[in-house]
């Protein structure tokens, strides 16, 4: 579904603090399964992660997504790819503050244009189908660091992506609920998505949801659990 | 184009969204934008509204004027001339005028005496017609108490006032005094039939430059004063003051383009952040960019309306109290009428160019910078 | 004479305007030395970014210049009081040698501007943007009629003379004066050809439109007749249509159709032939690249719509034609 190869990405390219956050990284995500990277403080594991989801340009080496090459686009296409193609979970959530919940969910489909009654629907069933249909029309500050993660989801599959990408969704959350943030991404898979996520949490990648553990240490992969 | 249109909407509502959570910024913003519209609107529409009030005017007075000249200086006119003109081809009417200053040393004002040009004032002697500037000069207590002035040979005459002018064209009447022929010739000590000029009313203003040269033919010593040389006069007048008001208006809004631009640029760190999560959620460059003139569409908007709406109340309904003295020049009659409301295509067109134009061009390149936000920061 | 607001205003927005282009053209410069799509570097990125600023540049540049043409038109024949002999916005233009100019220039900005765009739309349909060198080998071209408005403009106000006598439209635009100018070229061509000419472009443009939307060819001519059909549309306004406005056979000026006394109908006549006319060469611009490959998918069916949207207004325009002459009292042929 995914694949990387021979990608590399520098910061500050050229300047005196450069800095190789990925270096020659090759790598197959299989569709409808459940990867997690994983690694040291400053491995790469959010760099990497952003190449795959189109949100950054690696510096060399090219991404492909569904066979076609990707990593040559101008921003404009990848931006447009990744409205389709992934929905993404970040660590600190990033929901607009002053919106209401359900306004968050809908953003990402804004610029394609939906019809809006349609589009509000869309969002409300997604956020029924995690617990915070009743929650709908509230400020998002007002939710608690559980219902916020959830309500990031429901925006990440507003725009039915078929794959989800998740930079530390557990790194707030107590054990119960990192339990219940599994067992959603259990739900995801079975109904076909593809979930990538990065993680320094023993009881992500020990979990039984997950498929797929890539290791890694200073921009690079030191190894693939199958 | 459907999707368009909704594609607008939602970036339409998001940022109406996003400005009442910025209120108190935004507020500043539309307040001193709205601001420099009042001022400029209001100098524009002021000078607009004595423009038109002058023409208004003028369309009354007939189209040709004719003065007599003795060596350069302007004399009185025998009233045989008048039969000269009238055997013109082209001339519709003829008719000898009397006006003349007098200078008021009670309040050292300047009055304008005059013969109606009409009969319908039907003005018998020892009677008035005033001009509402004169009776505050000399702190009428009542509106039709009688003026008494003292001529030139000394002697003290009194009119009793018929009526005062209504207000419309006050601007041309304020200082205006009408008495009746005999009155006026009495009062000036002027000799029977002569007059301060001849107006000449033309069938066809075409033909205006032909008959100008047949009677100068007839007239060798008179000067001829077309009505458009006076609008033409008037005009420049008013554009002038008017252009001298932009120019310093012109500092104005050039340093408010500074600030907005400022106020755009420094975008802050809650908006920033907003920014960048629209994009990694999926939001195109082009997308925040619209947002973003949106929001720069819908402050103008606000601003100019408002701007302009206060600026139409101020004019019209408070005589642009702000404005008088700069606008109107610095006589002592001070005309103090409502000006009849007058707005035009061209008046908007040129407001818009001169606020909308600088401001859109100040918050262009703040607005593109803050759109380009790397898609991957916040992921950090 | 320039200190006047609408003056000062139409000065502000050339300046403006001239500021960006130049900005543009620089950038342009850069550009065309070191585009490089290919490249992941961020001097590559940065200047794809600009790119955009460019775009949003060009819409603001094409929108001012649109207002300032109206406003050009709108101060001139305000001003017209100020000179012996204008009755009009054309006695205020024929004051000196640069008014006619500044506003042909600023015709011709506005249809370069929305040309551009068009192109630019176009170029951003395509994975690989392919026509980025082409648009910004055409900024180059533009920034020097830009800045040449712009002078002319200047030129003009700074040399606008109260005591020269101006020819204003009842002589500009009559077939009998001396100084043949190119206005009274256009209105010496007698009513009836006019209105020929124009039935026969027209009939022209909607069969080659037709052609082209139906076989795909022939888009090239298709904007070609555009053109043309404009130039004789101008001239048709001039000669008859205006006639038909005023109800009077010898009023024959484009201008005073703009004003209030005749209900803004100009606007009416104007608006569609100019939307047509930039629809179509704006077809005939993209038709040379609908086979580059990354816009192969979309091109032809855009060039079909600009194709459409160019034969929806010229319809539009010729109801309103039909329509003046059917309402107007004035019989020119009996
Ligand atoms: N925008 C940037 N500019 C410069 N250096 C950067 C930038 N982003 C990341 N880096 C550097 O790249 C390296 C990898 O960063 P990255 O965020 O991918 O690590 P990580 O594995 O996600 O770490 P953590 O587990 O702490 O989130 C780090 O050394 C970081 O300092
Ligand atoms: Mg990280």
């Amino acid at each position: 579904m995914i694949s990387l190869k021979n990608v590399s990405k520098l910061y500050n390219e050229g300047r005196p603090n450069e800095v190789c956050a990925a270096q020659d990284i090759d790598l197959e995500l299989a569709r409808n399964k459940v990867t997690v990277l994983t690694g040291p403080s400053g491995s790469g594991k959010t760099t990497l992660l952003s190449m795959i989801g189109c949100l950054t340009r690696p510096t060399t080496g090219r991404v492909f997504v569904d066979g076609a090459m990707v990593s040559g686009l101008p921003e404009k296409f990848q931006t447009e790819l990744r409205r389709t193609k992934f929905g993404f979970v970040f660590q600190r959530f990033n929901l607009i503050r002053g919106v209401s919940v359900i306004e968050n969910v809908m953003l990402p489909a804004a610029p394609l244009g939906p019809e809006y009654h349609e589009l509000r629907e869309r969002a409300q069933s997604r956020l029924e189908r995690l617990g915070l249909g009743a929650k709908a029309d509230m400020p998002i500050e007002f939710l608690s660091g559980g219902e916020t993660q959830r309500a990031a989801i429901a925006r990440a599959l507003i725009n039915d992506a078929p794959v989800l990408i998740a930079d530390e969704p557990t790194a707030n959350l107590d054990t119960v609920l990192t339990e219940r943030f599994l067992e959603i991404v259990g739900e995801l898979q079975s109904e076909g998505k593809t979930v990538v996520m990065t993680s320094h949490d023993p009881r992500i990648w020990q979990s039984s949801h997950v498929n797929t553990v890539v290791r890694m240490q200073d921009g690079r992969i030191i190894g693939v659990d199958a | 184009m459907k999707h368009w249109l909704r594609r607008q909407r939602y970036l339409a509502d998001f940022t109406l969204a996003a400005l009442a959570r910025r209120r108190v910024k935004n507020t500043g913003l539309i307040v001193i934008y709205s601001i420099i519209v009042f001022v400029l609107a209001s100098a524009m529409m002021f000078s607009a509204a004595l423009r038109h009030e002058a023409g208004t005017v003028l369309a009354k007075s007939p189209e040709l004027i004719v003065q007599q000249l003795v060596m350069g200086r302007h004399e009185m006119i025998p009233g045989s001339e008048i039969e000269k003109l009238a055997g013109i081809r082209g001339v519709a009417a003829v008719k000898g005028r009397l006006w003349g200053y007098f200078y008021d040393s009670v309040n050292g004002a300047n009055y304008t005496f005059m013969v109606p040009d009409d009969d319908s004032y039907d003005l018998q002697p020892g009677e008035a017609i005033l001009g509402e500037g004169i009776g505050k000069a000399r702190d009428f207590t009542w509106d039709t108490a009688p003026l008494f002035v003292t001529s030139l040979a000394g002697k003290m005459v009194k009119f009793t006032v018929r009526e005062t002018f209504a207000d419309d064209s006050a601007l041309l009447t304020a200082d205006l005094v009408l008495i009746s022929e005999a009155d006026f010739r009495s009062f000036f000590d002027l000799p029977p039939d002569v007059y301060t000029d001849i107006g000449v009313s033309i069938r066809n203003e075409r033909e205006i430059g032909t008959i100008v040269q047949k009677a100068q033919l007839v007239m060798p010593n008179a000067r001829f004063v077309t009505r458009s040389d006076i609008e033409r006069t008037y005009q420049r007048l008013f554009d002038w003051r008017e252009g001298l008001m932009t120019a310093l208006a012109a500092a104005g809004v050039l340093a408010f383009a500074i600030f907005a631009a400022e106020k755009a640029s420094g975008l802050s760190a809650e908006e920033a952040r907003e920014i960048g999560i629209l994009k990694a959620i999926g939001w195109d460059t082009g997308d925040v960019i619209a947002m973003k003139l949106w929001e720069g569409g819908l402050i103008s908007f606000g601003a100019f309306l408002a701007g302009t709406v206060f600026a139409y109340i101020h004019v019209f309904s408070f005589q642009a109290g702000l404005f008088e003295p700069i606008l109107k020049g610095w006589a002592v009659i001070y005309p103090d009428f409502a000006l009849a409301p007058y707005i035009d295509g061209l008046q908007l067109a040129t407001l818009f160019a001169i606020t909308v134009i600088p401001y859109t061009a100040a918050t262009l390149v703040p607005i593109w910078r803050a759109a380009t936000a790397d898609p991957d920061q916040v992921m950090r | 004479m320039i200190f006047q607001t609408p003056i000062l205003a139409l000065l502000l927005i050339s300046a403006l305007s001239s500021v960006v282009m130049l900005w543009a053209g620089w950038f342009a410069l850069r550009l065309l030395l070191r585009w490089d799509l290919a490249s992941g570097s961020r001097a590559q990125l940065e200047m794809e970014r600009a790119t955009d600023l460019v775009s949003t540049l060009f819409g603001f540049v094409m929108l001012a210049q649109l207002l300032s043409l109206l406003l050009y038109v709108f101060n001139a024949d305000r001003m017209a009081t100020l000179f012996v002999g204008a009755m009009c916005a054309v006695g205020t233009l024929n004051n000196n040698d640069w008014g006619f100019p500044t506003l042909y220039a600023k015709l011709a900005i506005f249809f370069v501007a929305t040309m551009w765009l068009i192109l630019d739309r176009a170029d951003r349909t395509g994975h690989d943007y392919p026509l980025t060198r082409v648009k910004f080998a055409l900024v180059l071209l533009i920034v020097p009629l830009v800045l040449a408005a712009g002078a002319s403009e200047l030129t003009y106000f700074l040399n606008l003379q109260a005591d020269v006598i101006t020819s204003c439209c009842s002589t500009e635009f009559t077939a009998d004066t001396e100084d043949a100018g190119l206005g009274s070229d256009m209105s010496s061509l007698a009513p009836a050809t006019a209105l020929w000419l124009l039935a026969a472009s027209g009939a022209a443009v909607a069969l080659i439109g037709a052609v082209s939307l139906i076989w795909k060819r022939g888009t090239m001519l298709f904007a070609a007749a555009g053109a043309v059909f404009f130039v004789v549309a101008l001239t048709a306004i001039i000669s008859v249509i205006s006639p038909y406005v005023y109800e009077h056979p010898t009023h024959h000026c484009p201008f005073c159709i703009l004003k209030p006394e005749y209900n803004y109908f100009g606007y009416v006549l104007y608006v569609p032939l100019f939307l047509g006319t930039a629809f179509a060469l704006g077809a005939g611009l993209l038709q040379p690249f609908r086979k580059v490959e990354s816009l192969a998918a979309t091109l032809p069916a855009r060039i079909r719509k600009q194709v459409a949207l160019s034969l929806a207004s010229f319809v539009v325009f010729g109801l309103v034609v039909l329509w003046t002459i059917w309402q107007s009292q004035l019989i020119l042929f009996g």
